[in-house]
Parts: C-alpha cells; structure tokens; sequence
C-alpha cells in the first residue's frame, strides 16, 4: 500500500528556479535590475517551444531559465509570482494555427505589445549555418546590450516599443561598465516601408587591428607554432597569412579601449569590433498594444481602427478582450498617452 | 474437495492401484465408446479402449468427471485389474509403436506416449488433425494477400485497403500539422545576404558607440579621484559633456546602448532624466509620495502613457 501513497507535499503551481543570490538592485548604480519570465499558455509544437528556449536563454542572466509551466496555470498565477521575484517582464509566447505571435508585458499593469512573428530561426539553426559557431564560456553571464535602430520618436506605439524593449534588459553605466561584460547584442530593426522588426542576437567579440592572424592565434592560443615551411623565425612574423583578414570596413569598426580586455586587447592598441549571430532571428510586427497586461483598452492596433470605429476583426490572436472596442475609452486612452509623454512621473 | 483429492489420489497413487482403478472405470465405459470406434479398422477393440483409459488417466479434468461418481473399488475388481495387466501391457507396446510411425517417431515413454495416442485417438482432436492435413496440402496461392485461412478473402482485402486509406489520411493530418507547427521557421542561409550584412552594420556602429562613449568617458575619469567632493563635481561635469559630445552633440539618447539611427530632431528627449529641466520644472515630484498613493490605486489611464512604467 505504501507505493501508492503520494509522495507529494503541496502542489506548486508555479515552480521557477530560485534566484535568491540575484539581487534586486544593481551594485553600482542602484538601479533596478528588470527580470522577465519567457513562457507560453499553451502547448506549443517542437520549434516554437525551442523558440521559447531560445529566447530564455537571450533573457539570461536575469531570468528564469528553467520556468515549468501547466496548463491550468493561469496569467495571474504568473503575475502573482512575479511580484516577490522581482520579474518585471513577461514575453509570452502564442501559437494559433495562422500565426505565431509573442507578446512582452510589463508586470504588474501593462502594457501589452503584441508582436505577430511572421518568420523565425532557431540558434540551432544559425549555429548549424555557421563555419564555426562561436559560444565562449561566459556569454551568457552578462546581459545583452540592445540597439535599437530605425525606431523614430513620432509614432506613440513605436515610441512604447522602445521604451519597453530599452528597459527590458539592465541599463548601463556609462562611468563605470566594464567592457568584459559586453559579450552579447540585441538588434531590433524598424523598417519602416514593411513596418517589420528584424530581431537579432549577437555575439561581440574584439580583435587587435594591425596584428597578423598568426601572431593573434599565437597569443590567444598559447600552442606552439608549426614552422616547417619557414625558413628563418622572423618568416613567421613577417611573412603575411593568407588573404582572409577582411580589412573592408575595418576604420568603422575599430574602438579604443579602455581597459585591456582578455590576452590580445590592450587599452593601448586599436580592436575591431567583430559580431556573430548567435539567434534566435526573428522577423515580427507589432500588431496590439494593450493598456494592461493581457487586457485593457487598445493603445494601438494595426489591423483595427483605433480612433473609435470598430474595424474588421482581421486579428487571428486570440485574446481575453475584456473591454476593448470602447470608442471613447480609446479616444480618451491616446489622449492621456500623449499627456503622459509631457509630463511622466518617474520614480527611480 | 474431496472428489478433487480423490481425483489426485488416484493419480499419484502405486502404478498397481491406478491401473486398477482406472480398470475398473474402463470397464463401465466399454458400452459406450464400442460403438463409436467399431467403424475404426485400425486400433483394436481392447487396444482402444485401454488408450482411452490411459488418456483418462493423463487428463486429471476427467478424472475428477469419473471421481464425482462414488467408485467402490471391489477385491474382485482389483483382482480382474490385475490379471488384466500383464497382457495389456504388451498390446499397450505394441499400438504405441505403430502410432508413433504415424505421427512422429522418437519418445516411446510412458507419459508422453499416452499423450500422443490420445492425439490420435480422439475424436475431436482426429477431426482437428484432418482439417490441419487437409490445409497443410493446399498450395498458397499467388494472391498478393498471401496465404489466408479464411474463405472470406475479399474482406480481408477491402479491411486492408482501409487501413491503408487510413494510414494515408492519418499521414496527411500528421503532414499538415507539421506544416502549420513549423509555419515562419525558415532556415537561414550559410552565407550572409545583403540584408543581414546591413544589420550586422547597423548593430557594429551601436557598438562602436557605445564603446568609444564608454572609452571617454571612463578615460576622463581617470587623475580624478571620485572620493573627493571637489573632483567629484568636475568628474560629473565632464562626464556628460564626453559622453554627448560622443553621442552626436545632442543629448537624445539615453544612458543604454541605445543609439536610433534616425534622427529625433532637436525636440526634447524622451527619457526624463535627459531633459534640462528634469527634476526642476516637474512638479509632481515635489510630492512623489502622493502621488504614488494615487497612482496605485487609480485607474488604467495612467498606465495609458509610455512613460508612466519606467523604473
């Protein structure tokens, strides 16, 4: 009788691995560190849910990297760990039979931006399409720094996805950022004929310029050098490798630093600044933005009319609307999101 | 109970008492079986009955059968009994070898032999072995179904065109979700289009922003030490002058490695602690307190704004 008993304490509805070494705050700059959850209510097939691996491990280090999720395990079971983990950020993942679509919230109120994913690559894939797919040890230790480009100020729901995606990841402190702790980049990309966002993860890595490949790998490797085909040692330092270093826009990419970083970069010297994809890629459009978190008044809607009038429900997301198509709820909504761009409060 | 124990008496008992037994329940059922196996020219009368009795013997089910029946062994049973014996015993040789010429030669012992001669003797299982010979000899035919007992063949092959149908339609779901599981995941290519190679451009020059920002104003820094209040205050001044002096001479990025590419204009910056009049011409601030009392418990229009949820 007693394998039948249960074995089970108390039922957990959420289990996040605990970050109880993390802190809340930054050191240095007293900021506040902003943590995410990346997870999904649904059961997702095979790629998205390496999709969400993915972007979990993109979310590093401020995230929960092993987030179990049920399916009775409703948004407010989330919201309601969210709070004394500190989790800031929820990046949900859906996926209805037209289209896949990933949302970013801001816990605990909102807003919701809906991001509709029309095409997508693994980091397994990119990995699989590189030469030599670069994976130092510590590069997932550090947060991502993000570049965002093309995003202009005039539109107000390009202007939140900035903002949202700006605070999603750790600020920096110009006066006192160590250079080594900038291994990885997110690029988002605004085009603005197609209305996409290229959505890209790299890896940055810095090189002396002026040094010989072979010096380079000398130093970095600590092997010894094959000189069979040299005549003298100085061959080796002279003698010019084959014709692979690409020195094409090497003057744009070069940096001075400021501190001397790993063997072969010396704050004297000048590096270049090299990136490798390391994915997910994504290529997505922002379709909704909500007020609240999953709910709420519709900021914006790119299929909908937002000045009021219904539009044709051309959306394929399925979403919990509570109460949305309020004509002046909306109306008053823009007006208050303007107002708030002239005076925000900002509590640090 | 007792008849199951008697049944298992009987078996396990001497070899003298069993064949007596089991003698004297032959005798009853020699009415009975002599009609049926006269038509047999084979097997002798006594020969027959006697592998009856042997099987019987063999079968504890229909011992117990016999057993439920009160069978008074008698001194003149057992006697017959054993004057039966011997004779019996010869003849019982003898059948036994020729019917394992007939079915499968090799074991002659007492046990199995009995077995097989039952096989042979029986009705129901002679009916069997008959119709197994009869389909043991038939050719298989050349029909894609192969060899197939049963008459009905054209069912089997409408039952198997079925599953195949089956199998292709399940294949088909199975395809088609696969497709819609996999829909937007493109594989990227191992070269770098045109496209990419203008990202990576776009993402180096963020870098090299950042970087060289970083590099002024760290390098500024430097000779000045931070503790004191006097260098502190000119520390402060020319970090920002460095860093947007590095960040295209307007102040409209923020502290990140946030460096939009388009322009923003001379107009204000969007983030507050950028502006020249941040922390002066607020007045919210003056009482951040009430305010935030109001703003937890208000209404969604404050969350409306694109600023109301910096941290």
């Amino acid at each position: 009788m007693g394998r039948f008993k249960n074995n089970k304490k108390s039922r957990v509805a959420v289990k996040p691995i605990a970050k109880k070494n993390q802190p809340n705050v930054d050191h240095v700059t007293g900021d506040k560190i902003p943590k995410s959850f990346v997870f999904s209510r649904m059961k997702l097939p095979g790629p998205v849910k390496q999709l969400q691996m993915d972007l979990r491990k993109l979310m590093l280090p401020y995230t929960a990297l092993s987030l179990k999720e049920k399916k009775r395990n409703t948004l407010r079971d989330f919201l309601n760990v969210s709070g004394p983990m500190g989790v800031t950020h929820f990046l949900m993942l859906s996926k209805t039979a037209s289209a896949l679509s990933l949302r970013v919230a801001r816990t605990p109120q909102g807003p919701t931006l809906t991001f509709k994913i029309h095409q997508y690559s693994l980091a397994s894939d990119i990995a699989q399409s590189q030469l030599r797919p670069r994976c130092p040890q510590d590069l997932f230790k550090s947060p991502p720094l993000i570049v965002l480009s093309g995003f202009g100020s005039q539109e107000l729901h390009l202007k939140l996805a900035t903002i949202m995606f700006q605070n999603i990841f750790p600020s920096i402190d110009i006066n006192t950022v160590k250079l080594s702790t900038c291994q990885r980049l997110v690029l988002l990309n605004y085009n603005k004929d197609t209305k996409m966002i290229d959505f890209r993860h790299y890896s940055i890595r810095l090189q002396p310029v002026g040094v010989s490949r072979r010096i380079r790998k000398f130093v970095q490797n600590h092997q010894v050098p094959d000189l069979r085909n040299l005549q003298d040692v100085s061959d080796f330092v002279t003698k010019a490798g084959y014709g692979s270093e690409s020195e094409g826009d090497e003057e744009a990419a070069t940096v001075t630093l400021s501190s001397d970083l790993g063997r072969v970069n010396k704050s004297s010297t000048k590096s270049a600044v090299k990136l490798q994809e390391i994915g997910p890629r994504m290529t997505m459009q922002l379709v909704k933005v909500e007020e609240g978190l999953c709910s709420g008044g519709i900021i914006f809607s790119e299929y909908e009319n937002v000045d009021g009038k219904k539009g044709d429900k051309k959306q394929d997301e399925d979403e919990e609307d509570e109460e949305d198509g309020d004509g002046e709820e909306e109306g008053g909504s823009e007006e208050e999101g303007s107002e708030d761009g002239m005076d925000e409060d900002h509590e640090d | 109970m007792s008849t199951g124990d008697e049944g298992h008496m009987a078996e396990r008992g001497t070899k003298k008492r069993r064949v007596g037994t089991s003698g004297g329940k032959g005798k009853k059922k020699k009415l009975k079986t002599q009609p049926a196996s006269s038509d047999r020219s084979k097997v002798s009368m006594k020969s027959k009955k006697l592998f009856q009795k042997r099987a019987r013997d063999y079968n504890s089910d229909e011992d117990e059968d016999e057993s439920t029946k009160p069978a008074p062994v008698s001194i003149r049973e057992k006697i017959f009994s054993d004057a039966n014996m011997g004779p019996n015993y010869d003849e019982i040789e003898e059948e036994e070898g020729s019917d394992n010429d007939e079915n499968s030669d090799g074991e002659d012992h007492g046990e199995i032999q009995s077995g097989i001669t039952r096989f042979a003797t029986d009705d129901g299982c002679n009916a069997f072995r008959v119709a197994f010979k009869a389909i043991m000899k038939k050719t298989k035919g050349e029909d894609a179904l192969g060899p197939v007992l049963s008459a009905h063949k054209h069912l089997i092959g409408q039952k198997l065109a079925e599953e195949e149908a089956e199998r292709k339609a399940k294949g088909q779901a199975r395809k088609a979700k696969h497709l819609v599981a996999e829909k937007g995941h493109v594989k990227p290519a191992s070269y770098l289009d045109s496209h990419e190679k203008i990202l990576i451009g776009v993402a180096t020059k963020g870098v090299v922003k950042l970087f060289n920002a970083v590099n002024k104003a760290q390098h500024a820094q430097k000779g000045l030490n931070a503790a004191r209040s006097k260098d502190a205050k000119e520390l402060k001044k020319r970090r920002k002058d460095a860093f947007f002096t590095e960040l295209g001479k307007t102040p409209k990025a923020d502290t990140k490695a946030q460096k939009s590419s388009s322009s923003q204009g001379d107009e204000a910056p969007a983030w507050a602690p950028l502006r020249d009049n941040y922390m002066l011409a607020n007045q919210k601030l003056k009482d951040w307190d009430k305010k935030q009392e109001t703003s937890e418990g208000d209404d969604f229009a404050d969350m409306s704004g694109d600023e109301s949820y910096e941290d």
